[in-house]
């Protein structure tokens, strides 16, 4: 009886131990806002976020994107309109950003970025006078909020932008899917996950071995890893001319993030950006602001922000990777990567 | 059950000797479970090709060596598999990011079209990191 009591037993404690060590995955992948988005969650709640996370994706698109023709930002690119709650709170964020940033990010540049169209079949290299005919379109002062009768008191639901103006928001929508994806994952009770919209990372809490997420981030001149980055409950965002660009006939390479001040692809001396807060939308738009800036304005704009820190990589175009102090415990280097490492000073 | 039991019923026996071997036997077992290498921890990369959502192909890298063609929304891409490496030979895809994006060679990294939703991923090195952003 003993025996068979202490056999039972050693089954029931591998049986228990094998039960709890593997929470249940779910994954989900998709094509959505321009690029390729895969989901990863744990826990029982686990399906339901990623349906649901995915619906959310899909219904942001519609309002957010620039080509569809039921769009908000359709509507606000041709001739203003009604718009949703959501889009008037994105895009004053938008404003708050461009404000900030000292016009770095800017989500009116999108008639230049229509003259290069850097991103489409047919790239164009601009003369100077086509330049100069637009750069005045671009501005925060070009977009405007109204309120029709029906409107709740004190807030806005119309939109619209100057002639000849447009808004493209593809430069923080997917932080702000990313932001939506976090709520969904905690109302499900998802503790545990990866989310990785393009170049945005959410990871959610820890991994299911109670360790932090391994977040690598590119190499922009390989194909492989600049450095690991150890992070848990936070958002990475990655901006870069690597990730897009195109060579004109003469040679040159023209990278895809268009400068609001120039109304040039960014000649900046930085080749990738990588921004590490817990607020998706406000990585995506400063990576962007940092990578257009260049390295000594972008270290400028950090020490500046020391109320509301936020953690970032810089990769310069001379061979440096270069890391505000907060990530020293989460950094790791890469083999192979080449960098010269420095950490910033506070 | 008496508490007084006689010398003779606590001497071990070869049940009990059993018993001891097979508590030994799924401690081990528990062990490998949890400390042990992971099934795959040594196994190749696995070349995942998913086109417009559904899995083409997946097979290890090592043997899937040469030119592969996958088509979908009307695009064409050519993949090529040698020394180890995944890149996107040629496609007829607006924006060519696929082509361009290079070859990839290892644990997590993926080539993406668009276009054509073909997704190359590669899958399997136990120290790959969880995710990459870039
Ligand atoms: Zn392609």
């Amino acid at each position: 009886m003993k025996r068979a009591l202490s056999l039972a037993a050693a089954l029931a404690l591998v049986l228990s131990l094998t039960a709890c060590g593997a929470p249940k995955k779910a994954e989900t992948s998709l094509f959505a806002m321009d690029t390729y988005m895969t989901l990863v969650a744990y826990g029982d709640g686990a399906d339901e976020a990623l349906t649901e996370s995915a619906r959310a994706i899909n219904e942001l698109e519609q309002l957010l994107s620039r080509t569809r023709e039921d769009s908000d930002v359709w509507r606000i690119n041709h001739g203003g309109g009604k718009v949703s709650s959501e889009t008037v709170q994105l895009l004053a964020r938008a404003l708050a950003f461009s404000d900030e940033t000292g016009g770095a990010f800017d989500i009116t540049v999108a008639p230049l970025v229509d003259l290069w169209a850097i991103n489409s079949d047919h790239p164009h290299v601009p003369s100077q006078a086509e330049i100069d005919a637009l750069l005045p379109l671009v501005g925060s002062e070009h977009v405007s909020f109204g309120a029709r009768e029906s409107a709740a008191p004190g807030s806005y639901d119309v939109a619209y932008v100057d002639e000849g103006c447009a808004i493209d928001l593809g430069g923080i929508a997917k932080g702000y899917a990313s932001d939506a994806v976090k709520e969904i994952f905690a109302a499900h009770g998802v503790k545990s996950g990866t989310v990785s919209l393009g170049g945005n990372v959410y990871v959610c809490g820890m991994r299911p071995d109670g360790k932090p997420w391994n977040v690598a981030v590119q190499d922009p001149q390989g194909d492989g890893y600049a450095c690991i980055l150890s992070l848990s409950d936070t958002f990475v965002v990655t901006s870069g001319g690597y990730q897009r660009f195109f060579t004109a006939e003469d040679g040159t390479v023209y990278q895809h993030i268009i400068d609001p001040a120039t109304g040039a692809p960014a000649r900046s001396d930085l080749l990738s950006v990588t921004v590490i807060c817990p607020d998706g939308t406000r990585a995506d738009a400063y990576s962007t602001a940092l990578y257009v800036m260049g390295e000594e304005a972008a270290v400028g704009f950090w020490r500046l922000q020391q109320d509301d820190p936020f953690e970032a990589v810089l990769i310069t175009a001379d061979g440096r990777l270069v890391c505000t102090p907060g990530l020293t415990d989460h950094f790791t280097k890469q083999e192979g990567a080449s960098y010269e490492i420095q950490f910033l000073s506070r | 059950m008496r508490s007084n039991s006689s010398p003779a019923k606590t001497r071990p026996t070869p049940w009990d000797a059993l018993v001891v071997a097979a508590v030994v036997l799924l401690g081990a077992l528990t062990a490998l479970l949890f400390y042990g290498p992971k099934a795959h921890a040594d196994a190749p990369l696995t070349c995942v090709v998913s086109v417009g959502g559904q899995v083409a192909d997946a097979a290890p890298l090592a043997s899937f060596s040469g030119e592969h063609t996958y088509s979908h929304n009307g695009y064409t891409l050519t993949v090529f598999v040698h020394d180890g490496q995944v890149e996107v030979l040629h496609s007829d895809c607006p924006g060519q990011d696929c082509v361009r994006s290079g070859a990839i060679s290892r644990a997590g990294q993926s080539l993406v079209c668009l276009p054509a939703q073909v997704v190359i991923h590669l899958e399997g090195a136990v120290d790959g990191p969880d995710v990459i952003v870039g």
